[in-house]
């Protein structure tokens, strides 16, 4: 049943995403930036995805601490692989329009350093995950660590209100915003198909993770005869 | 006769040649930008999802090993 479910959400974001290349494809340029501009269609959602992504991980950690519950450990470290993933997207096609737009690859302003800090500090979750053995003591510690590392998400986003950055402002839900409603719905729909794709993602790596601490238990069963 | 639909076309005409040139070029790299741009995006969901599904084969394959020996094991106890 669970199986047929990520089928069909999977089958869902690749029409949804389908459909919508095309949307995107017979939009107008924007007047400044030209056909590049559409690299938002995906370089936004997937930052937002990441960020929630960083936001369940958290809820996650702060859990697993109260309840000692290794499924809250297993959600948070699948929510972050695959929040990893989508931000690694977000860093990349964000360099690659900054190549066209500002001339070069990369610029150390607030958003992008901070954006990349967050990436540096979710992979060094997943490093320390591998650093230890024992369960109980690996997840306390990439819990509180989850926990740290989640200080610089609210320093992404805000960080091009709180100071003048090269990134460019928010024009999506935005009062300041200039961009028309059929753009922002394509953008919407968008964010759904690869929500839909990050869900499916984390679902599975959530039943490899349970599926993992199994193994664990069953070659300690074995040592143990 | 009213000819004043030509009148970009007339304009481009009169423009240098090195600025139409430039204007090419510039509205080339902005397509080649976003190929690349969608093409990235593209590679790395895909490079993740192909790492799931070789995680997913050996933890299978892992996991039937470990089965078979524990049943083995309480087989000859």
């Amino acid at each position: 049943m669970r199986q047929k479910v990520m089928i069909g959400m999977l089958v869902l974001a690749a029409v949804i995403l389908m459909r919508n290349l095309y949307v995107i494809s017979v939009l107008p340029d924007e007047v400044n930036q030209g056909q590049i501009f559409r690299i938002i269609f995906f370089h936004v959602p997937a930052a937002i995805i990441a960020m929630t992504g960083s936001a369940v991980a958290l809820i996650a950690s702060v859990l697993f601490l109260i309840r000692k519950d290794f499924f809250y450990d297993s959600l948070a470290v699948a929510v972050t692989e695959v929040g990893l993933a989508f931000l690694a997207v977000n860093l990349v096609t964000g360099s690659i329009w900054a190549r066209v737009i500002w001339g070069v690859w990369w610029a150390w302003d607030a958003r992008l350093t901070s954006a990349l800090i967050c990436w540096v500090l979710y992979a060094g979750y997943l490093i320390l995950r591998q650093a230890l053995d024992e369960p109980t003591q690996r997840a306390t510690f990439a819990a509180v660590y989850s926990i740290f590392a989640f200080v610089d998400v609210p320093i992404v986003i805000f960080s091009i209100r709180w100071w003048r950055t090269l990134h460019p402002q928010p024009v999506f839900f935005s009062k300041s915003g200039s961009f028309p409603k059929d753009w922002t719905s394509a953008l919407v729909v968008n964010m759904l198909a690869l929500a839909l794709l990050y869900a499916v993602l984390t679902m599975i790596r959530l039943r490899q993770e349970q599926t993992q601490r199994e193994i664990d238990y069953l070659r300690r069963t074995a040592h143990a005869m | 006769m009213n000819l004043h639909f030509l009148m970009p076309l007339a304009a481009l005409l009169q423009a240098p040649d090195d600025a139409i040139r430039d204007e090419i070029a510039r509205l080339q790299r902005n397509f080649q930008g976003l190929i690349w741009g969608f093409v990235a995006a593209w590679v790395i969901l895909l490079l993740y999802t192909s790492m799931i599904v070789v995680r997913e084969r050996k933890i299978r394959r892992e996991m039937e090993r470990l089965k078979n020996m524990v049943e083995d094991a309480e087989k000859k106890s």
